[in-house]
């Protein structure tokens, strides 16, 4: 029997029993829904979370800092920390010179007085490395970047901004004046004195998310100015003061050096290049090796419970095809004496199982897709509506998740078609024609 | 059909079907030999358990010999797999039965296609070979019936249409007319035996009706308790 009429009869077979046949494959159906929606949450996650890291610059990111430093980073037990140089500008040029490095930056943060007009806002103010417009660290700019690496721009998180205008588009190209402490060198080295200072910058942009998706220390400052800026500007630093009261005073140190890679590549050889010049060097690197591990556990705990319900659907098939068998002992009958040959009737189960399991698979995906967008609507609600946060896609529904699913749902349903179908091959006709 | 086996449409040499029961042998047909000619019709006579239907299915394919051999058509059906059992059934006999065993839930027209279909007909061909097998038996405007919706008659009578659909060269009934009264049971005797002659086909129809056997057939078997007893040949 060719392909066609082997459908044909094997739809209308199914036809016949209508109500049986729709509610196994409202079963499968169900079985590959719960797959699929268990794997797209897995995959949306994952997708999910590796934004997030690529959005921070983070694959292609070593922090570096000295052991000698209370922030240290570093667990390595061995090392001694009092064996660690000081991070200071010979560090940072000879860092700078390592291969595949484009740049090096410091983490500049300080607290400052800013005057907009006649209102005035104590905020924390921090650089922003030019790379950071390169990647997607800073997402949504309303306006534009810093024009040069050493301008007097300062970009505002939208927030900020409301508190200056109750329209905060209507700050940009405005001039606002940041009130300062600026560290000033003493006579000898050891020494230092603060002096308040005053700069005027124009405001070219507002941010709508904190930059390197939050991850950094950096991200939760409300006035961005380009770090060379901020360099020049010897704004007065935290660690300035844990620098003086050590036993070894000397010149200006780094809490903490932001080395960027040219690409993600580099990124173990520079890190290992660090740490031989016996600084701490953190990259992120390891801590996404454990993530990819934890999703791939993830989603094969969500596979094997999503298939849970597709393993109970498969033994409906049996029941129902066994069912089918049963009922149609004398039509069985009467085709092979019509000339239908074992492998024929063999087929024609096979033929109705994977029909159950395509309609199935496919009545699935739609509604496991269904389901996913509910969850991720629910979710994005909750993200809005409560946690005050950006909607986020959860969700993904890879179209190889399609295909397979629904090629795995007639898979498992030809599994399941062949105790039935070789019970009907075996079927012996004169028993199945006799007289009842 | 083919020349090449001549004359003898079906041989049969000591054949034999043995049932285990249990602990008891049940010999069903035992040491059974005969022939039959090309485009003879031919009755198989005897009581109730007798062993005909049995002999009938071993003629048809769909039982296996335990001893001896039969050859239709020249083809030997002990020496067979059950592939080659299952083409000799689709293309060399065509099987009709006391209780009709049209498929109930498919229309006359799809009973009909169901041998095509396991015969691989081109679909183009179908439908002008369904429409011409149909009107052969005089059901041509029955064709999109359920088999519950027609007569006993009609029923027998598309039964043999759906026997013939593949041209097979013999045709073999069991009890063809059982379930039915006198006057269907004459319209159907009186197309097997239009069959027989206008197309050649031959027959072996298996029946308790002794008058029925004298009437129709020039050739009847007479079988008691799985052995052939006697052959009568009618003189015409």
């Amino acid at each position: 029997m060719n392909r066609q009429d082997l459908f044909e009869l094997a739809a209308r077979n199914m036809r016949n029993a209508r109500l049986r046949n729709a509610l196994t494959t409202m079963g499968i159906a169900v079985g590959v829904a719960s797959l699929v929606a268990m794997l797209s949450l897995g995959i949306g996650l994952q997708s999910f979370a590796n934004h997030q890291l690529m959005k921070s610059g983070m694959f292609q990111t070593v922090f570096v800092s000295s052991r000698q430093d209370i922030r240290n980073m570093d667990e390595n037990a061995d090392a001694k920390p009092e064996e660690s140089p000081a991070l200071n500008d010979d560090a940072r040029s000879r860092i700078a010179a390592l291969p595949g490095v484009e740049e090096v930056a410091p983490e500049v943060r300080a607290t400052a007085e800013v005057v907009y007009g006649d209102k005035t806002n104590f905020t924390m103010l921090a650089g922003l490395p030019q790379s950071a417009r390169d990647e997607d660290a800073v997402e949504k700019v309303n306006g534009r970047f810093f024009s040069s690496p050493n301008a007097s721009e300062v970009l505002l998180q939208r927030d900020f901004a409301k508190k200056l205008d109750k329209n905060p588009e209507s700050v940009l190209g405005k001039t606002l004046t940041v009130r300062y402490a600026q560290r000033q060198s003493g006579e000898d080295t050891g020494s230092f004195s603060i002096e308040r200072q005053e700069k005027q910058f124009v405001i070219v942009g507002l941010l709508d998310e904190e930059p390197f998706g939050g991850m950094r220390m950096i991200s939760r400052a409300r006035v961005f100015l380009p770090t060379q800026t901020a360099e020049s500007m010897n704004l007065m630093q935290p660690a300035d003061t844990q620098q003086l009261v050590r036993s070894t005073p000397g010149a200006r140190t780094y809490t903490m050096l932001t080395v960027r890679m040219k690409s993600a590549a580099y990124a173990e050889k520079v890190e290992e290049s660090v740490k031989k010049m016996n600084y701490a060097a953190y990259s992120y690197l390891d801590a996404t090796k454990s993530m990819r591990r934890f999703f791939a556990v993830l989603d094969m705990f969500l596979g094997i419970f999503g298939s849970l319900a597709l393993a109970v659907a498969s033994l409906a098939i049996v029941n129902t095809l066994v069912m089918a068998v049963l009922e149609r002992r004398r039509e069985i009958g009467i085709m092979k004496a019509l000339g239908a040959s074992d492998i024929d009737v063999k087929k024609l189960f096979f033929a109705e199982a994977a029909t159950m399991g395509l309609v199935g698979g496919a009545l699935g995906v739609a509604l496991g897709w269904v389901i996913g967008r509910a969850i991720n609507f629910g979710t994005n609600i909750y993200l809005h509506k409560i946690m005050k946060m950006p909607t986020e896609n959860l969700w993904t529904v890879p179209l190889w998740l399609v295909a397979g699913a629904i090629g795995f749902s007639v898979l498992v349903s030809v599994l399941a078609g062949i105790y039935p179908a070789a019970r009907a091959a075996k079927l012996d006709p004169v028993q199945a024609l006799r007289y009842e | 059909m083919s020349d090449e086996s001549g004359a003898v449409a079906i041989e049969a040499q000591g054949a034999c079907r043995y049932y285990t029961m249990g602990e008891a042998s049940v010999h069903a047909v035992e040491d059974v030999s005969f022939t039959i000619a090309r485009g003879e019709f031919a009755a198989l006579l005897g009581p109730s358990g007798s062993g005909k239907s049995t002999l009938l299915n071993l003629l048809a394919g769909l039982d296996r010999l335990s001893a001896g051999r039969i050859v239709v058509d020249g083809r030997d059906l002990s020496a067979m797999d059950s592939e080659a059992l299952a083409r000799y059934r689709r293309h060399t006999v065509g099987m009709v039965f006391q209780s009709f065993n049209l498929v109930p839930t498919m229309t006359l027209a799809d009973n009909i296609e169901l041998p095509l279909r396991f015969a691989e007909t081109p679909r183009a061909e179908r439908h002008d070979r369904v429409l011409e097998l149909l009107t052969n038996v005089g059901l041509a405007h029955r064709a999109n019936h359920k088999p519950t919706e027609l007569s006993g008659g009609e029923q027998q009578r598309g039964a043999i249409a759906r026997a013939l659909a593949n041209r097979p060269s013999v045709l073999l009934a069991d009890e063809p007319t059982g379930n039915l009264d006198s006057r269907n049971g004459q319209e159907v005797m009186s197309l097997l035996r239009e069959l027989n002659e206008k197309v050649g086909v031959t027959v072996l129809m298996v029946t308790h009706d002794p008058l029925l056997a004298e009437r129709y057939a020039r050739k009847s078997l007479h079988m008691a308790d799985g052995r052939l007893v006697s052959t009568v040949e009618a003189v015409r």
